[in-house]
């Protein structure tokens, strides 16, 4: 039972539902009553977010286009990858991405949906000794889109993956990433920002499997909530029996806005060896009054010191993002978001 | 430093789970298995009105269609319901008024279970004994029950549940189930069904209780699984402080325990709820015999400004699964939980709380402690929620989990949802294992490792320990060293 399976059968049963304990506050299966038929081929699709900071784009359009990315051992490549959906049509996609020991690669990668679609996207990375990847993704769904996206990860020993997935959700959205660290001295970041308003809803979900010696991850998730949009984050860290001496860290924090907003939150940890040292951190809430205050009191008007309190919250994670043109991108798209909102 | 001396003594004299004994009494049982006749058997033996009766029989049909829950990070094979007895009774005479019409059979299982209450003077009648009140369970039938005048003067009413049904109808019929609907859960509603017998507690509007209460609950008889059913309502501006405590015999088979706790404190009342539970946990190293504790507590602050304050020291057990919670109703309500589980040899413990913040400025604050040595797995499991009433709702969450030894497992849970945006909700959680540093230096100043390795686990549960009434936080210090005894070196 998935989505990929759902879309291809067009059975609608087989979207996972709130009975789904990892789907349960981003139920598919009472939102979608009939899986949408297939998606024609897009027609123009215009430009991405990260074409000027990339070397070579990847289009995959409505399902269609090129599902392979490979580095050459030692090799160097940045990549835009551009997951285009368009329409009413449902549509499944998957990618692998290769990057051979010692390679390394920039993904830039973006959802730019229009129209009220059900798009899956499945990738696959594998990360050969020593690699090194980066992976960025901007979601910018249409509020009528349903996206899922699901990526796992395998690590060889030594290799390094950072990501940074930042979205401004979608009619209901799950950007999932599964990462297994079967080599020793695996390095891990995972980052995730998510700013919704209106009735959007985003769900971001990780599962880090520790299996070899010496790993570390460290995740950071931020989001902002306003109006009736409902904000989504689980996180899970598996620590495998011999995993020894795994560092792993995860923060989730988030701000409501609005009486109506809602998150949900779940971060977990699963630990069976004992020479670890993992935690946890998960606060939501509302912007610090004291905060507010002393803008206030520094003449600045209300609004005004609300979006640079909020700013500074959410940028604390688009800093951590190493390629320099794509996090000045992303805090571009951040920054429209939240004054817009 | 003195109690921690005590403790590492206590660890040395121990060789085994002390209270692994039977008392041989004549049980009147009920036939096995469980059926609708079984459950007309139970209210009759209970002398107990109509309404009980049809109460317990629709329990009956509605658990009969429910299905046995499995998502709890839990294994054991699965339990024949009907190859367990659902009653079981001491034969005493008909309400014993003094001690000395209790079997002395009876009289001799509280002393070895050293009940360090001074209960023990209490329950022999000795003059000028401290007040506690003690409604003693063995088995399924409450026997003595002390200090029930000088309550009745207070206007406080704590007599066994069976007790209750008959001589407070009104209240019980008015308060049961009402925290825990029937047919709330699967264990909840086998409860509601074959219930055998717990303790009713009505303390009256602005009345502080006199006393601790106190009651000790036992599993005797061979495979006879045990409902206790307890209710504890707190009038408008009333206090009282129960105390729960919990020690059962070595057995060969698994015996289980699926008790519901229903607490309600109106407008300005406050209820205090402690439990330390040292049930015989299984064999070390096959988990076999030890007890299955499959219990629903839940606590409804009804009124405003109420507060309920749940702690709780886990130590045995083979598996554990309860999740005592706070359902925040009334405005400016607060709800506490305090945890300590320790899980040894090859236990499971899914332990945690739920707090739901329903009315406005709710508060909530939960502290677990979660010790795994051996080969046991230890859970934490919660759940905060904010509803969109619960405007400036607050909760404050911390769950340190303790790993001793390269084969136990330990895992975090926690369930966090927000509906409004003025409720602040904060978690943080560790795992980690005993600090090698802070070992060394212990070691180095001349402790044994196994002294260290306490002199460590009393720091970390601290915290817990010190919320807990006196008279049981010596006994649950003792209880956390007799826990982790052999799970080093």
């Amino acid at each position: 039972m998935s989505v990929a399976s759902a879309i291809k059968t067009g059975d609608a049963a087989e979207l996972p539902g709130k009975r789904d304990e990892d789907w349960r506050w981003t139920d598919l299966r009472g939102l979608i009553r009939q899986v949408p038929p297939d998606s024609a081929p897009a027609a123009a699709v215009g430009a991405g977010p990260f074409d000027g900071a990339a070397e070579e784009i990847v289009v995959i359009a409505n399902g269609e286009g090129a599902a392979h990315i490979g580095v050459d051992p030692h090799g160097d490549r940045t990549v835009a990858l551009r997951i285009v959906s368009r329409g009413d049509g449902s549509h499944a996609a998957r990618v692998s991405i290769d990057v051979e020991a010692d390679g390394r690669l920039t993904l830039l990668e973006s959802y730019e949906g229009e129209g009220s679609y059900l798009s899956q996207t499945g990738l696959v990375f594998s990360l050969g000794v020593g690699a090194q990847v980066e992976r960025v993704v901007l979601a910018a769904d249409d509020a009528e889109g349903v996206t899922v996206s699901e990526a796992e990860v395998q690590l060889a020993a030594e290799a390094s993956f950072g990501q940074t997935v930042i979205t401004g959700g979608a009619r209901r959205q799950r950007l999932q990433t599964t990462v297994r660290h079967p080599g020793g001295h695996a390095n891990l970041r995972l980052d995730g920002v998510y700013l919704l308003a209106d009735k959007r809803h985003a769900d971001l979900t990780t599962v880090v499997t520790h299996e070899g010696l010496d790993g570390v991850t460290e995740q950071l998730a931020k989001g902002v909530v306003r109006d009736q949009a409902r904000g989504v984050f689980q996180g899970r860290i598996v620590v495998a029996e011999g995993a020894d001496r795994t560092d792993a860290r995860m923060g989730h924090h988030a701000l409501i806005l609005s009486d109506r907003a809602e998150v949900d939150a779940r971060p977990e940890l699963e630990i069976y060896a004992d020479d670890v040292s993992c935690a946890h951190g998960n606060t939501v809430g509302r912007l610090d009054e004291d905060a507010l205050f002393y803008a206030r009191q520094r003449g600045m008007p209300d609004d005004v010191a609300r979006a640079l309190l909020t700013e500074a919250f959410v940028g604390e994670v688009v800093e951590r993002i190493g390629h320099e043109p794509a996090r000045d991108i992303a805090a571009a798209w951040v920054a429209e978001r939240l004054r817009g909102g | 430093m003195a109690a921690v001396k005590q403790t590492v003594e206590h660890v040395a004299s121990l060789e085994k789970y002390k209270h692994g004994f039977v008392t041989d009494i004549d049980q009147e049982f009920a036939p096995k298995g469980l059926n609708a006749d079984i459950v007309r058997f139970i209210s009759a033996k209970k002398d107990e009105p109509e309404w009980m009766l049809q109460w317990r029989l629709e329990a009956f049909e509605r658990w009969l269609a429910l299905e046995e829950p499995d998502w709890a990070k839990v294994s054991f094979p699965r339990i024949d319901y009907q190859d367990s007895y659902y009653y079981a009774a001491p034969k005493t005479k008909e309400g014993p008024k003094s001690l000395d019409e209790v079997d002395p059979d009876l009289l001799e299982t509280y002393k070895k279970l050293g009940i360090p209450l001074k209960e023990q003077e209490v329950l022999a009648g000795v003059q000028g004994a401290p007040r506690y009140a003690v409604d003693a369970v063995f088995d399924s039938v409450s026997v003595v029950t002390t200090f029930k005048k000088e309550l009745a003067q207070a206007g406080v009413i704590f007599c066994p549940m069976s007790e209750a049904i008959r001589e407070h109808g009104d209240l019980v019929r008015r308060y049961l189930g009402s925290v825990v609907p029937v047919s709330d859960n699967y264990f909840a509603c086998l409860n509601s069904a074959v219930f055998s017998d717990g303790s009713f507690v009505y303390v009256p509007p602005g009345v502080r209780c006199p006393m601790e209460l106190s009651t000790y609950f036992r599993i005797n008889a061979e495979n006879s699984g045990q409902f206790e059913r307890t209710l504890i309502i707190a009038d408008a501006g009333a206090y009282v402080s129960y105390l729960e405590g919990c020690t059962a015999p070595m057995r060969d088979e698994n015996q289980l325990h699926a008790a519901v706790v229903e607490l309600v404190a109106l407008d300005d009342a406050e209820i205090k709820y402690s439990t330390v539970q040292n049930w015989y946990p299984g064999d070390p190293e096959t988990g076999k015999g030890g007890i299955y504790n499959f219990v629903t507590k839940r606590a409804d602050c009804r009124g405003d400004r109420s507060k309920v304050s749940w702690t709780q020291v886990e130590t045995g057990s083979s598996i554990t699964w309860k999740y005592p919670s706070c359902v925040l109703r009334g405005n400016e309500s607060s709800g506490e939980f305090y945890s300590i589980a320790i899980t040894n040899g090859r236990q499971q413990a899914d332990t945690g709380t739920k707090m739901i913040h329903l009315g406005a400025n709710t508060r909530s604050r939960i502290i677990s402690k979660g010790i795994s040595a051996g080969k046991s797995s230890n859970t934490y499991r919660g759940l905060v929620s904010a509803h969109p009433k619960a405007r400036g709702a607050r909760n404050f969450t911390q769950c340190d989990s303790l790993l001793i030894g390269k084969h136990c497992a330990a895992h975090t849970v926690p369930y966090i949802e927000a509906r409004n945006g003025q409720a602040v909700f904060e978690h943080e959680a560790t795992t980690t294992r005993l600090s090698e540093d802070q070992l060394f230096y212990a070691m180095q100043r001349g402790l044994s490792q196994e002294e260290a390795v306490q002199l460590l686990v009393n720091g970390f549960v601290k915290d817990v320990l010190q919320e807990l009434p006196m008279e049981f936080a010596v006994e649950a210090q003792k209880l956390v060293a007799i826990s982790l005894e052999g799970s080093v070196g």
